[in-house]
C-alpha cells in the first residue's frame, strides 16, 4: 500500500506529468470548447441544417453556392476588407503616437496610461455601441458641434453609404489601448545607449526615430499587425448593434452576414460553410503577412 | 469564427446536457397522467418567454408575480425580447433542447414548430379539465389546432391597424376615414405634409405584412404554398411604387432616419420619436394590439394616437383578423402540467387579466372579458371597437402561414425597398428583381 502511494507520488513528481496535470484545465477546455465545436461546425457546413430540424448531408452544395450563387458574400468580403485595411493601420499609427508620448515618465504617466487604455476595455460593449450610434445621429453630438462652427448640421452620418462605415472604423481606431501597451513595453526595451550615441553624432530627433526607434519596433509592429488584422476580420458587435449592415449592406460585415444566415434565415449549414471560408481567408492573409516578414521586419538580436 | 464557435459551444453544451436528461422526461402525450408530483408543493421554476414592448413586459411580469404569490412553490423566470431577437433565441433554445416552459407563439411560426415536434399537445390537458376552456369559443381553439392536436391557445385577436397622430391631424383640421383606398392615402399624406410638415412612414424595413395586404387587395396571395403567389412583377410593383412616389414628391420620410434607430423598437418609431417634423411620421403601420404601447410611448409628448385600417385597393379583400399571441408549452418543459396551469390562469383569472388589461388583445374567456370591461382604458376600448366595428364586417380570411423560407424573401423585399428609397433603383426594376431573386430563394 505504502509502496503504491509512493510510486504514484513519484510519477506525479515527474516534470512532464506535473506539467500536463497543471495544464489540464486548458487542454480540456480547448478540446471541448474549441476543437469539438469546430468539428461540429465543419460537419454542419456540409449539411442542410435549419436549427429546428435535424441536419441533412448535402455534400459541397453550400460551398458551391457561396462562390457561384451569392453576390452578398462578395459584397460582405469587400466591406470586411475595407474595414480591416482602413481601421488596422490607423489604429496602429494612433497607438504608436500615443505610446511615444507616454513613454516619457512623469508623475502622471501611470494615470494617462490607464486612461488611454480605458476605451479598449469598454469599447467593445453594447453600451458604447449605442452611445456611438447616438453621437453620430443627425441630431447627435457631432452634428451639434459642427453646428457651433457654422457647418452643415443636417448630415446623416449613419444614413449615407459613404460615411456609415467610417463611424465603425473610428470606433475601432479609438480602441487602440492594447496595441499601445505592447508598443510601450517594446519602446522601453530599446537601449538608451543607442540614442546617446546618436545624440553624440548630432542626429536629430526625427532621424533618431526613423533610424533607431522604428527599425527596432518592427517585430512589435508585425505582431500587432497580425493580431489586429485577425481581430478586424472578426469584428461583429459594432456592426450588429450600430448599423446592422445598413444602409444598403454598405456596412454588412462578414460575421454579421453569417449570423443573419444562421439565426435570421435559419440557414445554419450555409452559415457554417461561410465560417470555414472565413477561416481560410484569414489563414491566407496571415500567411501572406508572414511571407512579407523577411522584407521589413528587423530580427537581428541585440 | 470566434463568435460562431462560441455559439456552437453553447449549442453543444446545451445539447449534451439535455440529452442526458430527456430520456427520463415525459413528453406532452403522457404527461397529463404523470408528473403530478411537481404539483404538490415541490419547488418549480418555470421559464416564460414573450416578445413585446415596455408596457407588455411590465404587465406580464406583474401578472406572473401575482401567480407566484398565490402558488408559493412556483417561481418564474420571465424572459422578453423584441420580435426579431425573440425568434433567434427560441431557435437556439430548440437546438439545445432547452425550450422554455411557456412560450408566446406566433401564427407564422406555429406550423413550423409543430412540424418539428417542438410543442406539447394541449388536448389531453383540455380534456382532463386542467386547462379550462369552457368560456372560450370553439373558433379560438380551432386556430391553434394542427392535425387534431391543440398546440397553442390564442389569447387575443388582432388586426392590421394604421395608427396616426390624432392630435396633430385634429389641429390641422384633417379627418381620417376608415377603409381608405391607396389613392386616398396618398392624397392624405400629401395634405398632412403640406399643412404640418410631418412626413409619412409606410412600413420601411418591415413591409412584409403590408405588401401582403396590398396584394390581397388585388386578389393575389404573397405566397402560394412554397412559391410566390404571382410571377408577374407588376403585382409586386404597387408596393415599391408607393416609396418611389413618396420620395420623389417629398412626403416620405428620409430612409436615413432608420439607420439611427433600433429597428423594430416601438418606442423609436417615427410616429412617436424624432426631434423635428421632417424626421417624424404622422402615421405608422402596426397591428391593433400595439396601440397600447404606441399610446404609452406617445403620452410623453401628450399625443393621442388614432386607429384605422391599412389602405388597399379593396380593403374588404385585403383586411383580416389575425389570431395572435398563442401560448404554447415547449417539449423540453420538465413540468408541462405546471406550465398548463399558468396558461389556465392566464385564460381564466380575472385578477390576472385585471393586470394584463387586454394588452395582447381582448381576453378569450367571455366571462373574463366581461369582468374586466369597466377596467379597460380608453385606448383598449378603441382597439376593441376597431376590431368589432371596422375590421369584422369588412375583412376576409387570413392567408395561410408563410413558408419557412419567407424570412429571406422578406429581407430581399427590405433590401430592394431600401434601394428604391435611396434612389438607386426604380420601382419597376425593384419589382422585376424581387420576382426573379425570390424565385431563386424559394427553389
Amino acid at each position: 500500500m505504502g509502496n503504491t502511494i509512493a510510486a504514484i507520488r513519484k510519477k506525479l513528481y515527474q516534470d512532464n506529468i506535473a506539467g500536463v496535470v497543471c495544464s489540464l484545465p486548458f487542454i480540456i477546455g480547448f478540446l471541448l470548447f474549441m476543437i469539438v465545436p469546430m468539428l461540429v461546425s465543419l460537419y454542419y457546413s456540409f449539411c442542410d441544417y435549419n436549427i429546428l430540424a435535424p441536419p441533412v448531408w448535402v455534400g459541397i452544395k453550400n460551398y458551391v453556392k457561396i462562390f457561384t450563387g451569392d453576390p452578398t458574400f462578395y459584397k460582405t468580403v469587400l466591406v470586411t476588407f475595407y474595414f480591416a485595411f482602413a481601421s488596422v493601420p490607423l489604429r496602429l499609427i494612433f497607438a504608436l503616437i500615443v505610446a511615444l508620448l507616454l513613454v516619457k515618465s512623469t508623475k502622471l504617466t501611470p494615470m494617462y496610461r490607464a486612461v488611454y487604455y480605458l476605451p479598449s476595455i469598454i469599447g467593445g460593449s453594447v453600451a458604447v455601441a449605442i452611445l456611438w450610434k447616438r453621437m453620430f445621429a443627425t441630431d447627435g453630438v457631432l452634428n451639434n458641434v459642427l453646428g457651433l462652427f457654422g457647418l452643415n448640421r443636417d448630415f446623416s452620418w449613419l444614413g449615407d453609404t459613404r460615411t456609415a462605415i467610417w463611424v465603425l472604423i473610428i470606433l475601432a481606431v479609438w480602441q487602440f489601448g492594447s496595441s499601445m501597451l505592447i508598443f510601450l513595453a517594446s519602446l522601453k526595451q530599446i537601449p538608451a545607449s543607442l540614442y546617446e550615441a546618436a545624440d553624440v553624432d548630432g542626429a536629430s530627433k526625427w532621424s533618431q526615430f526613423w533610424n533607431i526607434t522604428l527599425p527596432l519596433l518592427t517585430p512589435t509592429i508585425f505582431f500587432n499587425l497580425v493580431m489586429q488584422t485577425i481581430n478586424g476580420f472578426l469584428a461583429f458587435t459594432q456592426c450588429y448593434i450600430i448599423t446592422q449592415g445598413k444602409p444598403m449592406d454598405s456596412t454588412l460585415f462578414y460575421t454579421v452576414y453569417m449570423y443573419q444566415q444562421s439565426f435570421e434565415f435559419y440557414n445554419t449549414g450555409y452559415a457554417a460553410a461561410l465560417a470555414w471560408v472565413m477561416l481560410l481567408i484569414i489563414g491566407l492573409i496571415t500567411w501572406f503577412l508572414f511571407a512579407t516578414k523577411r522584407f521589413w521586419v528587423y530580427d537581428g538580436g541585440l | 469564427m470566434k463568435k460562431l464557435a462560441k455559439i456552437l459551444v453553447m449549442i453543444l453544451v446545451m445539447a449534451s446536457l439535455s440529452a442526458c436528461g430527456s430520456k427520463t422526461e415525459d413528453t406532452g402525450q403522457n404527461a397529463a397522467q404523470g408528473g403530478g408530483a411537481e404539483g404538490n408543493g415541490e419547488k418549480v421554476q418555470l421559464v416564460v418567454t414573450w416578445w413585446g414592448n415596455q408596457a407588455r413586459n411590465e404587465r406580464t411580469q406583474a401578472a406572473l408575480d401575482l401567480y407566484a404569490e398565490e402558488n408559493p412553490n412556483v417561481t418564474f423566470d420571465g424572459q422578453f425580447s423584441e420580435w426579431a431577437d425573440y425568434w433567434n433565441k427560441l431557435a437556439i433554445a430548440s437546438a439545445g433542447s432547452s425550450l422554455p416552459d411557456v412560450i408566446q407563439m406566433d401564427y407564422a411560426y406555429l406550423g413550423q414548430y409543430v412540424q418539428n415536434d417542438l410543442l406539447v399537445d394541449l388536448k389531453p390537458y383540455i380534456e382532463s379539465g386542467l386547462l379550462d376552456l369552457s368560456n372560450v369559443s370553439e373558433e379560438i381553439v380551432e386556430v391553434g389546432t394542427i392535425d387534431g392536436g391543440v398546440y397553442g391557445i390564442s389569447i387575443g385577436v388582432n388586426a392590421p391597424a394604421l395608427m396616426y397622430n390624432k392630435t396633430l391631424l385634429d389641429e390641422a383640421g384633417i379627418e381620417v376615414k376608415d377603409n381608405m383606398t391607396i389613392d386616398e392615402f396618398i392624397a392624405l399624406s400629401k395634405e398632412v405634409y403640406g399643412k404640418t410638415g410631418y412626413k409619412t412612414n409606410i412600413a420601411y424595413q418591415k413591409g412584409n405584412n403590408f405588401s401582403e395586404y396590398l396584394l390581397r387587395g388585388n386578389g393575389v396571395n404573397f405566397f402560394e404554398g412554397e412559391q410566390l403567389g404571382s410571377t408577374d412583377p407588376a403585382d409586386y410593383k404597387a408596393y415599391f411604387d408607393l416609396y418611389e412616389m413618396g420620395i420623389k414628391e417629398g412626403w416620405y420620410v428620409s430612409p436615413t432616419i432608420f439607420t439611427e434607430r433600433n429597428a423594430g423598437s416601438v418606442e423609436q418609431d417615427p410616429l412617436v420619436y424624432g426631434s423635428s417634423p421632417d424626421s417624424r411620421s404622422w402615421c405608422g403601420f402596426f397591428f391593433s394590439n400595439q396601440l397600447t404601447a404606441m399610446q404609452t410611448a406617445a403620452d410623453a409628448d401628450g399625443i393621442e394616437i388614432g386607429i384605422t385600417s391599412w389602405p388597399a385597393k379593396d380593403v374588404k379583400a385585403a383586411n383580416y383578423v389575425k389570431p395572435s399571441m398563442f401560448l404554447s408549452v415547449g417539449v423540453n418543459s420538465k413540468n408541462p402540467e405546471e406550465a398548463v396551469k399558468v396558461i389556465d390562469y392566464w385564460t381564466n383569472s380575472v385578477d390576472a387579466n385585471n393586470i394584463l388589461l387586454g394588452e395582447r388583445g381582448v381576453p378569450i374567456s367571455t366571462e373574463v372579458a366581461e369582468a374586466i370591461l369597466p377596467q379597460l382604458s380608453k385606448t383598449q376600448q378603441d382597439v376593441t371597437k376597431y376590431i368589432n366595428e371596422v375590421v369584422m364586417p369588412n375583412s376576409s380570411q387570413i392567408n395561410p402561414p408563410a413558408p419557412s423560407k419567407s424570412a429571406e424573401v422578406y429581407q430581399l423585399l427590405s433590401q430592394l425597398e431600401e434601394q428604391v428609397c435611396y434612389g438607386k433603383m426604380t420601382a419597376e426594376e425593384a419589382a422585376n428583381q424581387f420576382v426573379e431573386k425570390a424565385n431563386v430563394l424559394l427553389q
